[in-house]
């Protein structure tokens, strides 16, 4: 059984946002982790396709644009992941025949970047008003070559990773919604990751919440 | 996504207010909006925001082989996306007409006016090029997309640095950016596109319209220029008929429009050359505006790991262990293989015939293997109907999966030919 | 019993939330027990039997005597009964008109729905028009529906009109601030210029003023009195009655 070392030197890089940067979506975010920056968009409730409208639901399609090229195998995967944790926390029977379309540009890659997706993805949700049960966030957990747990890796960190982890956490209870692993690593590290991630989510989440309380600042 | 229709009175308000030579934000006719141009942290990265239209443009670059009837230049490869992001009319995929149309614009205007010198993009003539990719995403349509994206193409060709290139005998080196510092473009002149947005019928002129303006204009005339007058490109689309006067006044007005924003842009290019040389961080994150209420930044912070740890330990420690769910595989008889037992078939008897069908398959299959393999006069009876030799699985359990059903056929056949073998 | 509402009000609120109902721990022998009742707004939803959800991000607001709803900056609008909107005429088909009024589809308005409307005087509506109604069918399994009287047949102020004046779009959040009963934005904009303004509640303004300037003037105000205080607003309505702008 591989050892992982108890590391008390885990942080997260600076992190900001920003809200309502666009005029034309109905809620956009922009949000930074470090150096690694997205751009979210999203429009909805909004007129959908007859082939693509749900009975019961709202249809929520998910777009990731690459900064260079157009949209390959790894981004539609991206967007799997993102959606499958948007559809679990927005209450989409709410608005049946209707749709949700959420856009996330990635503006520069270094490190991160399916975390800092959901993050952005995340605030743009909030942003448009649309309704959601619980609010999420992305980590990811890099195991380097000495077994050390660091969060939030820089593209250089990761390269030289052995293992690469994002987890999508919710904010109610802190559970794992969505999980996308590269690499090998053992039961203890995975457990290991998974708790050091629901840490970081508590900052993260206070972090969506000073945000949103200083947007509102002016209306009190 | 439809984008909400233009009502009669919004039409009929703006033309009015056109003629009375006023605009919905207060401008003047020849007023450019406010322009904003900022960088991103790595070389060829712009981001320009003229009034809320928002357009970011990429430049990068990769060693290709040059086309045929060009062997000694580089390629130049211009991009227009127009992101979902941007208004709820654009569709991820579709190349609409507007796309079309602006990809085509760009490409005239800074491909066909030779502005970067494509020859020094050789590397090795015949072989090697330099083909530099210039993608421009909208994120935001209020108006205007094709100027903003001009502006934005431009400017991040000069701003954009590629790698250091070294020739010895046959080999060639691509030195990284921290080997030997990378080399910027050579850039003759700088074109710029101006808009002109007409209305009733080329009496009215306004420049950089806005997404409204743009709605109820009648035609647009759109000229490329760069700052030593010269004119790159013109194009006028709509179908209005335009005065020799007009187009003249128009080339007037665009030449000094050009000049301005030609200032603006080197303005910009000097500041971030000076911070990057100070060392500061440069991006989109640095050009984040820290004194808006819908921004907040924070610092590094570190983790509380203490008892995560621990936590991790007793999840570990206190789960049950797997079961095992991959049993090893079982040889009951040549050329037949079983992994794990099945459950039992819960088909109905009528399914059990077709069942029974599949079995006489695989049996004879396996007779024939066994024909094969079987060295020593054990005489195989074959029977044509293989009725009697079948054995029907009763179903016990109610549970039903065709996954089930093929295993079990498999498991049929494997005992059939257990019991065969037994005889 | 939701004391822990009332704790909360005048906050910021972000979605996963949760409120849960206390029971009343003594009960009192001799009044008798009053059922309490609690009206949820916009932005909180039930979740089972005793636990309140917050759904939206924003601010906790309370009216007297029992509602709660959760204040925030949207700007999409969904379509609720009674309430009246301007919506611009996309289709004119038989007997029906269909509205865009920026909703997840188009409502159905009837010809028939209008003051002094009969199967031979059908209403001078085209194509593109704006047309102030109020929804009678606003839900999300079914078309909403419109009409342009109310339960009397007069037409009470809803119908057809726009000549002259100019549509803009603001957030729902500003509308609302507009339609209350003592509205300190719209008793700033009365001392401005004399001016028609018809307010749909899918955010959507409709300005008239005496001339093309003051309509402008208007317009641009509204749109960007959204994010200021109320000390800003002021001055900047001081300075547009001063003729600075």
């Amino acid at each position: 059984m591989m050892e992982v070392c108890g590391s008390t030197n885990v942080s997260l890089r600076e992190f900001g946002c920003e809200q309502t940067l666009l005029s034309r979506p109905d809620g956009s975010a922009s949000f930074v982790q470090g150096d690694t920056s997205v751009m979210a968009a999203v429009y909805g409730p909004a007129e959908v396709k007859v082939s693509k409208e749900i009975y019961d639901r709202a249809t929520l399609e998910v777009l990731i644009q690459p900064k260079v090229g157009l949209p390959s195998v790894r981004e539609r995967s991206q967007e799997q992941c993102v959606r499958e944790t948007c559809e679990a926390s927005l209450l989409l029977t709410l608005h049946p025949r209707s749709s949700l379309t959420l856009v996330l540009q990635l503006i520069h890659d270094d490190g991160s970047r399916l975390a800092c997706f959901l993050n952005a993805a995340c605030m743009a949700l909030m942003d448009a008003g649309l309704p959601m049960s619980c609010l999420f966030c992305g980590v990811t957990c890099a195991i380097n070559t000495d077994s050390e747990i660091i969060t939030d890796p820089t593209a250089a960190q990761e390269k030289e990773s052995r293992a690469l982890m994002t987890f999508a956490i919710d904010s109610k209870e802190q559970r794992v919604m969505m999980s996308y692993t590269k690499g090998s690593f053992s039961v203890h590290e995975l457990q290991q990751c998974i708790a050091v991630s629901q840490k970081a989510s508590e900052n993260i989440f206070q972090f969506y919440r000073d945000s949103v309380s200083r947007r509102y600042s002016k209306n009190l | 996504m439809k984008d909400t229709p233009l009502s009669n009175c919004e039409r009929d308000f703006l033309l009015k207010a056109i003629e009375e030579k006023k605009r919905l934000d207060g401008r003047q006719t020849y007023d450019y909006r406010k322009m904003k141009i900022t960088f991103g942290t790595d070389y060829g990265c712009c981001f320009v925001d003229l009034g809320k239209t928002r357009v970011m443009a990429q430049v990068s670059g990769e060693l290709v082989a040059p086309k045929e009837n060009r062997p000694n230049e580089g390629i130049m490869f211009f991009n227009i996306e127009l992101s979902p992001m941007a208004s709820p009319a654009f569709e991820q995929g579709r190349q609409s007409e507007l796309s079309v149309k602006l990809n085509r614009q760009l490409e005239r205007c800074l491909r066909n006016s030779k502005c970067i010198d494509t020859e020094s993009l050789c590397v090795v003539s015949g072989e090697k090029v330099w083909q530099i990719r210039v993608d421009v995403h909208m994120l935001n349509h209020d108006g205007n997309l094709m100027d903003a994206a001009s502006i934005a193409a431009i400017t991040a060709l000069c701003h954009f640095k590629r790698p250091d290139v070294g020739i010895q005998g046959d080999e060639v080196t691509v030195y990284s950016p921290e080997e030997r510092d990378p080399i910027p473009l050579s850039i003759y002149h700088m074109p710029i596109s101006v808009s002109f947005s007409f209305f009733q019928q080329g009496t009215y002129l306004l420049v950089d319209p806005c997404e409204r303006e743009e709605r109820v204009m009648d035609g647009l005339l759109m000229i490329a220029m760069n700052k030593h007058r010269e004119i790159c490109s013109i194009q006028s689309s709509g179908g209005i008929m335009l005065l020799k006067e007009q187009v003249m006044r128009c080339s007037k007005i665009a030449s000094v429009k050009v000049s301005e924003i030609t200032e603006l842009i080197s303005k910009a290019l000097e500041n971030d050359k000076r911070a990057r040389k100070a060392g500061g961080r440069c991006g989109f994150a640095e050009s984040m505006p820290q004194e808006r209420i819908t921004a907040l930044k924070t610092d590094e912070t570190s983790v509380e790991m203490t008892d995560a740890s621990e936590r991790a330990n007793d999840i570990v420690e206190n789960a049950e262990v797997p079961p095992q769910t991959v049993p090893s595989p079982v040889v009951p008889a040549p050329g037949v293989g079983q992994v794990g037992q099945g459950l039992q078939n819960t088909w109905g008897l009528e399914e059990e015939e077709d069942g029974d069908e599949e079995e006489e398959e695989q049996q004879m299959e396996e007779e024939q293997d066994e024909k094969e393999d079987s060295r020593e006069g054990d005489v195989v009876e074959i029977s044509d109907s293989e009725e009697e030799e079948v054995v029907i699985l009763h179903p016990e359990t109610q549970d039903k999966s065709s996954k089930n059903a093929a295993s079990s056929s498999n498991q049929k056949g494997a005992e059939t030919s257990k019991q065969r073998q037994k005889k | 019993m939701f004391s822990g509402l009332r704790e909360k009000v005048g906050q910021v609120l972000v979605p996963g939330d949760e409120f849960s109902l206390e029971v009343q721990e003594t009960l009192s022998l001799t009044e008798p027990l009053k059922p309490e009742k609690v009206l949820l707004g916009p932005g909180l939803k039930r979740r089972g039997d005793r636990k309140l959800l917050v759904v939206k991000s924003g601010v906790l607001r309370h009216k007297q005597p029992h509602v709660f709803w959760v204040e925030n900056h949207q700007r999409r609008y969904v379509p609720a009964k009674g309430e009246t909107i301007i919506g611009i005429i996309t289709v004119k088909s038989g007997d029906v008109f269909k509205l865009d009024f920026g909703g997840s589809e188009q409502a159905s308005l009837s010809y028939l729905a209008f003051e002094g409307a009969t199967k031979r005087n059908r209403p001078n509506v085209q194509v593109g028009d704006l047309v102030f109604a109020q929804f009678i069918v606003a839900n999300q399994h079914m078309e909403p529906e419109l009409v342009c009287v109310d339960s009397a047949g007069r037409a009470n102020g809803l119908g057809v009109f726009g000549a002259g004046g100019l549509l803009f779009s603001v957030s729902l959040g500003l509308v609302r601030r507009l339609l209350r009963p003592r509205s300190d934005v719209l008793s700033d904009l009365q001392k401005l210029f004399p001016c028609e303004l018809v307010v749909g509640m899918n955010g959507r303004l409709w300005v008239k003023a005496s001339s093309v300037q003051q309509t402008l003037i208007i317009c641009n105000l509204l749109q960007s009195c959204e994010t200021m205080t109320t000390a800003q607003r002021q001055q900047l309505f001081r300075r547009a009655a001063q003729g600075a702008l």
